[in-house]
């Protein structure tokens, strides 16, 4: 889980292709999409929406994505127990997601958070992220999460 | 649980499972028309069926994503389908297919890159006999013939600028036999209704359009970045609006937003091609 090695550059380079897929799928204008806007607060994606936009760019960019396991990666070593309790995340999770989305400016990190409530932090620079990592994983024959 | 199977079921044998996998309906002869939207039902249903199967019938997948459907030509009852799905990707949330219908080898319909995300099983139907009607179709099949056609569903048509937009409420039926197939445990209006309403409305905007040349007519040809974002059940109403978004030479693209309140349910695009009229 390497998010720190990705650079603005690498986000740049991908930013306007991955901005065109979240527009399309989102039905929006893709001067709307700013890198740092929520999807959902900001642009009103929903669940299916955000299927959408996986398997849109799973197509654009020739990668596998791991479905429904952002969470997952993001928890990183954290067991489920130690990430979150009742559906809340705990203090060292918050702490973890600071570190995976750290795209994500910090005032959007509520304390407690639910974790119903942790895609409303993606953006379009997170799901440049996504990509990345995968291509890297792809590119280091690691194959698909 | 009347109607089960038959209201709104579209594959009667299943010739190949598994994740390229084949299957047959046979369109009853005794009904008076089957709109090209049910083929993309009966597509979607063979996929389904292997999503369903793969998951032990835990899970099934519903209607969300398709990303381009191409009409191409219009089928009739007593017609046999030769469906055909190609299943891309298949896990715990979502089925992805493309897939295509025939009559006699010629394909009639096809579907690309589509999504169904996926739902608890027994939420919707009753998974035994869900497995059931799955070995059924996979070993003899079905007997054919069981549909009985869709009732009337009208649009009641609100405003508009000819040529331009059209607005219409869709009032969902409150009762209606498909409800018993789709689903039993949980009744939600079927999402290629939805779509065979989208084209009738977009229809209606193309009709008012000029066509470039006198003997041509404006007809629908493909579906694009169609999505479902709600489900609709019995007895509830959305708002629709069709608008030309772009006219091109012999092409037309219409938009279609369906909304419940402030929040769109549903979209899709229609084009048009003009084209001599049979």
């Amino acid at each position: 889980m390497s998010n720190e090695n990705i650079t603005q550059e690498d986000i740049a380079a991908i930013l306007p292709k991955v901005a065109e897929i979240i527009a399309d799928a989102l039905g929006c204008d893709v001067e709307e999409v700013k890198p740092n806007a929520s999807l959902i607060n900001d642009l009103g994606a929903e669940s299916i929406d955000f299927l959408d936009i996986i398997f849109r760019l799973e197509r654009g960019f020739k990668v596998k994505i791991p479905r429904g396991k952002i969470v997952e990666q993001a928890r990183g070593s954290l067991s489920e127990a130690e990430f979150e309790t009742a559906g809340v995340v705990s203090d060292a999770g918050v702490a973890r997601l600071k570190e995976y989305l750290s795209e994500v400016p910090a005032d959007r990190f509520k304390t407690p958070m639910k974790s119903a409530e942790i895609p409303k932090l993606f953006t379009a620079e997170t799901f440049c992220k996504l990509v990345i990592r995968q291509q890297r994983a792809g590119a280091a024959g690691a194959g698909p999460a | 649980m009347d109607g089960h199977f038959s209201a709104f079921s579209f594959v009667d044998r299943i010739t190949r499972p598994g994740l390229h996998v084949r299957g047959l309906y046979q369109i009853p002869s005794g009904i008076s028309e089957f709109p090209l939207a049910l083929a993309a039902e009966a597509c979607g249903q063979l996929a389904a069926w292997t999503a369903m199967a793969t998951h032990e019938f835990k899970l099934r997948p519903v209607a969300g994503i398709a990303p381009v459907i191409e009409l191409l030509t219009r089928v009739h009852p007593g017609q046999t389908l030769e469906l055909e799905a190609e299943i891309e990707s298949l896990d715990a949330e979502a089925v992805s297919y493309s897939a295509v219908a025939k009559v006699h080898g010629m394909p009639v319909l096809r579907l690309e890159n589509c999504v169904g995300p996926m739902v608890a099983l027994e939420d919707f139907d009753d998974p035994q006999a869900v497995k059931q009607r799955f070995e059924l179709i996979c070993n003899g099949g079905a007997v054919p013939g069981a549909f009985r056609g869709v009732p009337p569903i009208g649009l009641k048509f609100t405003g508009g600028e000819k040529g331009k937009n059209v607005s219409a409420i869709l009032h969902v039926p409150a009762q209606a036999d498909f409800f018993a197939d789709h689903f039993p445990r949980r009744p939600v209006f079927p999402g290629t209704l939805f779509m065979h309403k989208v084209l009738e409305l977009a229809g209606r905007v193309a009709d008012d359009v000029p066509v470039p040349q006198k003997n041509l007519a404006w007809v629908a040809r493909r579906i694009n970045d169609s999505k479902l974002r709600a489900f609709m059940p019995p007895g509830g109403s959305l708002e629709f609006e069709a608008r030309l978004a772009k006219q091109e030479g012999d092409a037309l693209t219409i938009q279609v937003e369906a909304r419940k309140g402030n929040k769109v349910t549903g979209h899709s695009k229609i084009v048009f091609r003009a084209e001599e009229q049979a």
